[in-house]
């Protein structure tokens, strides 16, 4: 190999090489803080519902420090490589989703859209060859957060909650029906998106144990309600 | 902060809208990806009908088919905008180092040397030298790295041919270069760890030909075709198979040589 070649090669790999290490030191930073994010949330596991609220208080400044972070990986990426890089991050981003989605659920019971997620971490639309979050890693975010409702709908009858399963029921399956719309390749959200099938099936049996027993009004009621 | 959508989705009616034009974007994506699988596959043909170009004639044939597949390259422009290529690399680099191989392979034989970075970003880009798509350091490696088992065909079809074997020596130790160069960058990519171990074997099995003509024609003052024959016996021995079958049937060569 040319000596001139070698030279720049080796110049690439260390530029490269160096940006990873930067890159990888605030990945880190944003793992700690979405892994913070989910140790707290889990306690909803075992909050009464009245209790919630200052468990959700608790988590939101670390959620809104996230944008930090995405803004420091943003200011390390270079223009158009956006692609080349968010592997790295791509985890701890569709763990942050999850964390506002969940906290949103708790609070409102509705769904943050891809847009409002993005706001939340502080992602600027001008970091669009940068910094995005993408439709894959929302919908990530969002199968983690059907994953964990169903836990939420057993536990939370446990906690003598009734009503919860059948709302989580609702929500489940509204969201289900805009996963079953996709075309998914056979890929890891495709994979994901087939789980969901039984957590729908373990929502339905909470939610049956609770009708049948009459613990909680039943969902044909439910819906003549709302 | 700026607040683009300030309710969250409550009924399943937005939720299904907000889904469907996550539906379009996936389905884009996933037709780019496959027009372009399909794309790499056409190239890899391609580069592939090169590898016959044993000789310097067969190389100006290549060239055209070179520029037929730098041709399919600047179809990928349009669908590579933006950092793209970085989206669908792993869709692309197939055929890609696929073409790197072939590219590298011409230039071997036009002039002896290795072909550049700089070169192979050159050979793809448009008239205005505005690259299709940024060349990645990984693509350029691997691509060479298959570069040195078409060298050991081409040394190993050589060393029979008049004249042949000064070229396989040079192709032996160029090949050697290349491994040495190689090395000090498998630290950054495995799949190159993983064919470092292939352009070992490619290398051996060049210096166990080369072997075995040294070591015949020191041995036997013998006229150039006769030894043509005896390095085409020794050749078939070192490119089929496993070492020890190979001393085997080396010895029996030794055997039949002597009995004659």
């Amino acid at each position: 190999m040319d000596p001139e070649n070698m030279q720049l090669i080796t110049r690439m790999l260390e530029q490269d090489s160096e940006l990873r290490e930067k890159i990888k030191d605030q990945v880190t930073e944003f793992d700690k803080k979405t892994r913070t994010m989910s140790g707290l949330l889990n306690k909803i596991h075992s909050t009464p519902s009245a209790e919630l609220p200052p468990l959700l208080d608790s988590v939101r400044p670390i959620l809104e420090s996230c944008g930090e972070t995405t803004a420091a990986i943003a200011a390390l990426v270079p223009p158009n490589q956006f692609w080349r890089w968010k592997e790295m991050w791509s985890n701890s981003l569709r763990s942050a989703v999850f964390a506002a989605t969940l906290m949103e659920y708790l609070q409102k019971g509705t769904l943050m859209t891809l847009g409002q997620v993005s706001d939340v971490l502080g992602i600027k639309p001008e970091w669009s060859d940068r910094f995005v979050l993408t439709v894959e890693d929302y919908l990530h975010g969002l199968i983690t957060l059907v994953n964990e409702l169903s836990r939420l709908a057993v536990n939370s009858v446990t906690l003598g909650n009734f009503e919860e399963p059948l709302r989580i029921s609702v929500f489940v399956k509204d969201l289900f029906a805009g996963f079953a719309m996709l075309n998914l390749k056979n890929d890891t959200l495709r994979r994901r998106y087939d789980s969901l099938k039984y957590d729908i099936k373990k929502i339905e049996e909470v939610v049956y144990d609770v009708s049948l027993r009459k613990l909680a009004p039943s969902v044909r009621d439910k819906k003549d309600a709302s | 902060m700026s607040v683009t959508e300030t309710k969250s989705l409550s009924s399943r009616d937005a939720i299904v809208s907000m889904f469907e034009t996550f539906r379009l974007e996936l389905d884009e994506h996933n037709d780019r990806r496959e027009r372009l699988i399909k794309s790499s596959r056409d190239v890899t043909n391609l580069s592939k009908k090169n590898d016959h170009a044993k000789t310097l004639k067969a190389a100006s044939l290549a060239k055209e088919r070179l520029q037929d597949i730098q041709k399919l390259f600047a179809g990928f422009k349009g669908e590579l905008v933006r950092d793209n290529f970085w989206r669908y690399q792993r869709n692309v680099s197939p055929g890609l180092q696929e073409y790197i191989e072939a590219l590298s392979f011409t230039h071997y034989l036009e002039t002896g040397k290795l072909i550049t970075y700089t070169e192979v970003q050159q050979s793809l880009c448009d008239n205005e030298a505005i690259p299709f798509f940024p060349l990645s350091l990984e693509d350029y490696l691997l691509g060479l790295s298959d570069l040195t088992g078409e060298l050991m065909r081409y040394a190993i079809s050589a060393i029979s041919q008049r004249g042949g074997r000064s070229k396989a020596s040079e192709v032996c130790s160029f090949v050697r270069n290349c491994k040495a160069d190689f090395e000090s960058m498998t630290p950054y990519f495995r799949e190159l760890r993983k064919k470092q171990n292939v352009t070992s074997q490619s290398l051996e099995k060049i210096e166990d030909a080369a072997y075995a003509l040294a070591v015949r024609s020191s041995e036997y003052d013998l006229p150039p075709e006769i030894l043509d024959d005896l390095v085409q016996r020794a050749i078939i021995n070192t490119t089929s198979g496993d070492g020890k079958r190979k001393r085997d049937r080396e010895d029996e060569f030794e055997d039949d040589y002597n009995n004659s």
